[in-house]
């Protein structure tokens, strides 16, 4: 008899547990991890009926009211798909891919029609503004469809929780988990959950860059090219550039050196950078007004600077490069912000 | 609550229930972590949980047992806590808090105990602030506690606390 009352049990259990993996979305019924909700659910439901039975044996009654306790298996498997921030219907996980997807498919949908143009060009004999109508009207048909299509699937997807890593194959799935552990290892930027975040320097880049500035700096500094050709008080002005970008290319390797760690050092330098560069501009506008100490040549390397009746023109040139250069200071200031997100 | 009662205008009970449910939802994450916060070292394990909402708040904040684990799986993949399988025996799954959930745990609890408080007369409810054991970061409301010797900044927002400290005479030096 009590064999029988077990064989109740389990079945009771069973039943309900298969209910909830056919409710379980999709994108968790693939990974091994909905057998351990299971497992848990499961765990759960014969503790709960062997307390309610009074820390005995658990019996039907205790086990029908344990499972009635756990919820419906369609609310359970809600709560799994409530996933990811929601963003104009698509969460903001999936809003990316579906902007990916979207290009693609717009692009194909002008490449075919494209194609077909050419085609009917090459084979029918049809008025050309026949054609430019039947173009322009099949690419609208073709994008207006295809977005339908697009959104209608990335909607759907959102609300079942889908997030893009759970289309990668398990291969692609191995191989990013190998890549977290090597960036772990060598300290890359990983976020709190786990998953690579993208580098935010080249170092490389920042090393060539660093390294071009430094040598331009050094040629302003150093000056090794006759005196003459150029005003005294312009080599001075070209001493103080030198100087500013010698500064930039050393603090821009210094970045390259660090890499991708350490984000607060790379906030401390770029609020340097932000100091250096704009302290270039006390030079521009001494240079802005003096036009008559640019080098500008009468003959054959004789500096006479800018006429007259160019001071103008000049001068707005001037103040269009310390706009820029007020402008390149907006970066750092976004780069600091950015990377306060890879501190935590 | 409302959904035990028998005999209720369905409507009444259908909506008064969705709200229920939405207040819940939220609640429901402060209390669990609240009760991972305060468990073992080791964790605590997922039935263990839902046994101490249901004793701790009194039979009051009740959740579909089942709901339980969707929610600790959510707030692990947020990087909030951590978990670990027992190793042999029943394999039970133990739950804790990482760093950062502690942090958020503590802004959360703290913007929670100042909000019922806050909110408290519109219920003709007097909610006292356990104020000698906490701090109350004026600035974001972050639940710092005093029995901490560095006691400087708040760790949430950065606000500095030592004014907030000498008016209370506990200034840190």
């Amino acid at each position: 008899m009590n064999e029988i009352r077990n064989v109740n049990v389990q079945n009771m259990i069973k039943s309900y547990l298969k209910d909830v993996k056919k409710a379980l979305p999709d994108w968790l019924k693939e990974k091994k991890e909905h057998k351990e909700i299971l497992t848990d659910l499961e765990e759960h439901i014969w503790q709960k009926a062997s307390e309610l039975s009074g820390n005995n044996e658990p019996t039907e009654e205790s086990v029908k009211l344990a499972i009635e306790q756990m919820g419906k298996p369609e609310t359970i498997a809600k709560e799994y798909k409530r996933r990811g921030e929601p963003k104009v219907y698509i969460t903001k996980e999936m809003w990316p891919v579906y902007i990916k997807v979207l290009c693609i498919v717009f692009a194909v949908i002008f490449g075919l029609q494209i194609l077909g143009l050419i085609i009917s060009a090459l084979t029918e004999l049809v008025n050309f503004w026949d054609m430019i109508g039947g173009l322009i009207a099949g690419i609208q048909n073709g994008l207006l469809f295809s977005f339908t299509i697009v959104t209608i699937i990335f909607v759907v997807l959102s609300m079942e929780g889908y997030f893009p890593e759970d289309f990668q194959s398990k291969k692609d799935q191995k191989k990013q988990r190998e890549l977290i552990e090597l960036a772990a290892e060598e300290g890359l930027p990983i976020s709190r959950t786990g998953k690579l975040m993208k580098p935010f320097i080249k170092p490389i880049g920042e090393i060539i860059g660093g390294g071009i500035a430094i040598i331009f700096g050094l040629i302003f500094l150093i000056q090794p090219f006759p005196a003459v050709i150029f005003f005294p008080e312009f080599l001075l002005l070209l001493r103080g550039f030198g100087l500013i970008w010698l500064i930039e290319g050393c603090l821009n390797i210094s970045r390259g050196i660090i890499g991708n760690h350490h984000p607060e050092k790379h906030q401390v330098i770029h609020g340097f950078l932000i100091l250096v560069k704009l302290s270039a501009v006390p030079l521009l506008i001494i240079l802005m007004n003096q036009p008559e100490i640019f080098p500008i040549y009468s003959e054959m390397w004789v500096p006479v600077g800018i006429p007259v009746e160019l001071y103008d023109t000049y001068r707005g040139i001037v103040a269009v490069v310390i706009v820029i250069v007020c402008l390149t200071t907006l970066e750092d200031f976004y780069r600091i912000f950015k990377l306060q997100k890879y501190k935590y | 609550m409302i959904k035990k009662v028998k005999g209720l205008d369905p409507e009444f009970k259908e909506y008064a229930s969705k709200v229920e449910s939405e207040i819940n939802r939220g609640i429901s994450t402060i209390c669990i972590l609240s009760i991972i916060n305060g468990s073992p070292e080791n964790g605590i394990h997922g039935y263990q949980i839902s046994k101490d909402l249901e004793e701790q708040t009194n039979y009051m904040l009740i959740i579909e047992e089942g709901t339980l684990y969707p929610l600790l799986r959510k707030l692990e993949e947020d990087g909030l806590i951590k978990s670990y399988r027992e190793e042999g025996g029943r394999r039970r799954k133990y739950y804790s808090l990482t760093t950062y959930g502690k942090k958020v745990f503590n802004y959360l609890s703290g913007f929670y105990s100042k909000l019922i408080e806050a909110i408290g007369p519109l219920f003709d409810v007097n909610v006292n602030l356990n104020q000698d054991r906490y701090l109350f970061c004026p600035m974001c409301a972050n639940k710092i506690k005093l029995t901490n010797t560095e006691l400087k900044f708040c760790d949430a927002c950065g606000y500095n606390l030592e004014n907030d400290l000498s008016t209370r005479g506990l200034k840190n030096e």
